[in-house]
């Protein structure tokens, strides 16, 4: 198959609620932010691929249509994808297999969401079936509530090892110039001190709410290696996707992701992730995901996702550090949030993530999170063609 | 650079109605593509990957394919989806087994406008500053630019009454069509006014329906007896947003994708060597509008074209002859059946005609006033 990489990538400022742009502006500032980064115009594009979640955060349906000069889709190929939470790394995979098909040389992949202009939790509460869901819908946290007390009790993980994941997030965002939310004197006992939004996930267990964009520039072997002294090689993707209503199913037990790492370490030849991935971007919307994410991944054994955030081994001078850009913890935009993932694994493997970056990472991985919790999205990156 | 071929194996559709009040949208799946994998002889596990197409404002339900994926047998496999018309996804299923990581895709595209209020989707595609206040959705903004090409090109509100005229009498044979019959060209131009100079029956229904297309490698065709219908060519391209930023008299997007679509076929001369075509025509004008921007007749004349006969059942490049959207029209679906009735048409698999035509383009449209547009052009040799 034909070599793919990432050769630039953009974000935009987050802020929970941007005024000073609409959601056109968003995705125009992330999509130019990631042409200049790759070093590329509009003109080298040859399609763009445009991702954003749900209509009723903005209101406005189809947003490929209302966006498409922003996203610079004008008079060229494009076309939206949407798989709710996954849909920023779902966008990013399209546009590798854009590339990786030999259709087009150059493509640029876009998402963003701006979710100040509605109540998100209404929005994320209609992903609840209307027959069989509407009648106790309840946004995300209650969902991933339920997730997190099956994930206790069955591995006997704490509260307080979730703790440790948001104040290892919440620290690393301080280095990050784009994460939102910054709380420099976070700790455990203010996390776990943090007003209940669904037990037994807490405030500072929980992602932000973001107005923002992000967006990558996808090229095909020969472009990137002109273009791009250093491209992040795109080596294996997943989307694997779950059902929701079948007998047995177990919200601790993440099958969907366990597929997606099966088949990306077998493509990228990965025997040990632990050892051969040297930084990781989880989407971690809430504390305790990351260590049932990072079990699913297999970095650990199952039940040791809490003992592995203890052993220090995530933190930045671990031996697989996780979310160094703070994570989603520290910035949720939904629509570009599993973007941003990606975004920032390339820029670790490119070397390009500033003040966040982890010494001497060549391999990383990004995932993605969603639907109705059982989407899920893997990537790996390497600095090695 | 070489690319992997790759080939329509076979499609379903479900019988459309403009009601199917015992069916949700998974039961409309479920069947559909039950239907496809038995057709192709195969069981679930030999599908790769599914790609949906369908809209959660229709659904009146955010992320919808947390819920129509598994009913389209996606359950633990490599599944996307496409929030537009399912001829789209199926342009992403067909770059997925191209770049050689799949060897077979279901792609499946639904809707039940009968749950919803279409008029009311389509107005929220109305950005909310400039065009949602002045009332402007689907018909209105087609309405608008039926007026700009009428009168730039003199076409008549009577030559756009043939197509409706057309389509719906080729859809008699069509057991899957929702509006058929011998209607005439008077009794469209005596239908109601839904927007000036838009009549009801210029206008395609509002239907409840699914389509389900398999695609596969030049290797996995070899698995099937059925007669493939390979994808020689196929492109994609959207224009400016607002009405007033593009020249409604044409499709430019349109003639953008059908040249670089030829291009990628070999094909040189459109009007002779594309022997039939299915065209996503959610309004009658733009069935012409859509002949001259895919070279099937000089721009501007698309109503000596009707009149022509060309584009009749017996003409030299029937259009249509499943009866096209105007006929039956599960958005979402609605593209997608365009290229499964083509690949139909051109590998003898038709219910409603046998032609001998062995190259035939679908085409699919998306956003106000044809926007966006993909262009296939399919060979069965």
């Amino acid at each position: 198959m034909r070599q793919v990489a990432i050769i630039g990538t953009g974000q935009t400022r987050c802020k929970e609620r941007r005024d000073d742009v609409s959601f056109p502006g968003l995705i125009y500032e992330a999509a130019s932010r990631a042409l200049e980064d790759a070093g590329v115009s509009i003109k080298d594009v040859d399609a763009v691929v445009f991702g954003s979640a749900p209509e009723l955060f903005e209101g406005i349906n189809h947003p490929e249509h209302w966006c498409a000069e922003a996203a610079g889709a004008w008079l060229k190929p494009s076309m939206r994808v949407h798989t709710g939470g996954t849909v920023g790394a779902s966008t990013g995979i399209a546009a590798f297999y854009y590339v990786a098909s030999g259709m087009f040389d150059t493509v640029l992949a876009v998402t963003g969401d701006k979710l100040s202009e509605s109540p998100v939790q209404l929005g994320l509460s209609t992903v609840y079936d209307p027959i069989l869901g509407r009648q106790f819908a309840c946004g995300a946290p209650s969902a991933v509530a339920l997730q997190a007390r099956q994930y206790m009790d069955e591995f006997g993980v704490t509260e307080e090892q979730a703790a440790l994941v948001a104040v290892k997030n919440r620290r690393n965002a301080l280095l990050n110039p784009y994460a939102q939310l910054r709380i420099p004197d976070i700790t455990v006992e203010m996390v776990l001190s943090s007003p209940v939004l669904s037990s037994p996930i807490k405030l500072l267990d929980s992602c932000p709410a973001s107005d923002g964009a992000c967006a990558i520039v996808i090229a095909g072997q020969e472009r990137a290696a002109r273009l791009c002294p250093r491209p992040a090689w795109i080596k294996a993707v997943a989307t694997y996707n779950e059902g929701v209503y079948y007998p047995g199913r177990d919200f601790a037990t993440p099958l969907a992701l366990m597929e997606a790492a099966k088949k990306v370490y077998k493509t990228a030849g990965i025997t040990d992730p632990r050892r051969e991935i040297d930084v990781a971007e989880l989407y971690e919307a809430f504390s305790f995901q990351e260590m049932l994410w990072s079990e699913a991944l297999f970095f650990c054994e199952r039940g040791e996702g809490g003992a592995l955030v203890e052993s220090g081994a995530t933190q930045m001078t671990g031996d697989l550090p996780i979310n160094p850009s703070g994570g989603v913890l520290s910035t949720n935009t939904i629509g570009a949030t599993a973007m941003m993932r990606q975004a920032e694994a390339a820029m670790q493997v490119m070397g390009r993530a500033g003040e966040h970056q982890i010494e001497g990472a060549r391999t990383a991985l990004a995932h993605g999170w969603g639907g109705g919790i059982q989407f899920h999205t893997v990537m790996i990156v390497s600095a090695d063609k | 650079m070489h690319m992997r071929k790759v080939a329509i194996v076979v499609s379903e559709q479900t019988h459309h109605e403009r009601r199917k009040p015992d069916k949700n949208v998974e039961d409309l799946i479920y069947e559909t593509v039950s239907g496809l994998i038995a057709k192709a002889g195969l069981s679930i596990s030999d599908i790769d990957t599914v790609i949906g197409a369908g809209d959660d404002v229709l659904d009146g339900r955010s992320i919808s394919n947390v819920f129509t994926a598994e009913y389209a047998g996606a359950f633990l496999k490599e599944e996307s989806k496409i929030e537009d018309d399912g001829a789209f996804a199926a342009a992403y299923a067909f770059m997925r087994i191209a770049s050689g990581s799949f060897d077979t895709a279901i792609v499946y595209g639904y809707s039940k406008g009968s749950d919803s209020s279409p008029q009311y989707y389509s107005g929220m595609i109305a950005d909310p500053f400039f065009l949602r206040p002045l009332g402007v959705e689907a018909i209105t903004a087609a309405a608008l630019q039926a007026g700009c090409y009428y009168q730039r090109f003199g076409v008549t509100e009577s030559q756009a009454a043939r197509v409706a005229v057309k389509n719906r009498r080729n859809a008699i044979g069509n057991p899957f069509a929702h509006i058929k019959g011998n209607y005439t060209v008077e009794d469209v131009m005596a239908s109601p006014q839904i927007a000036s100079p838009v009549k009801r029956l210029d206008a395609s229904p509002v239907t409840d329906g699914c389509c389900a297309v398999l695609l596969a490698s030049d290797e996995a065709v070899k698995r099937f007896s059925l007669k493939p219908a390979w994808i020689d060519g196929l492109s994609f391209c959207t224009d400016a947003y607002y009405l007033g930023h593009r020249d409604l008299s044409v499709a430019r997007s349109a003639r953008k994708a059908a040249g670089k679509a030829y291009a990628m076929a070999g094909i040189l001369d459109p009007r002779r060597e594309i022997g039939v075509a299915e065209l996503h025509e959610p309004f009658s004008f733009q069935e012409l509008m859509l002949a001259e921007a895919l070279g099937f007749c000089e721009e501007g004349g698309g109503g000596r074209f009707i009149e022509s006969g060309a584009s009749e059942p017996a003409g030299r490049l029937p259009i249509n002859l499943s009866g096209g959207a105007l006929s039956a029209n599960p958005i979402f679906a609605t593209g997608l059946i365009r290229l499964a009735e083509a690949a139909k048409l051109i590998t003898g698999q038709a219910e409603y005609a046998g032609i001998e035509a062995r190259k035939a383009v679908a085409h699919a449209t998306s956003g106000f006033a044809l926007q966006s547009n993909i262009v296939y052009v399919l060979s069965s040799n």
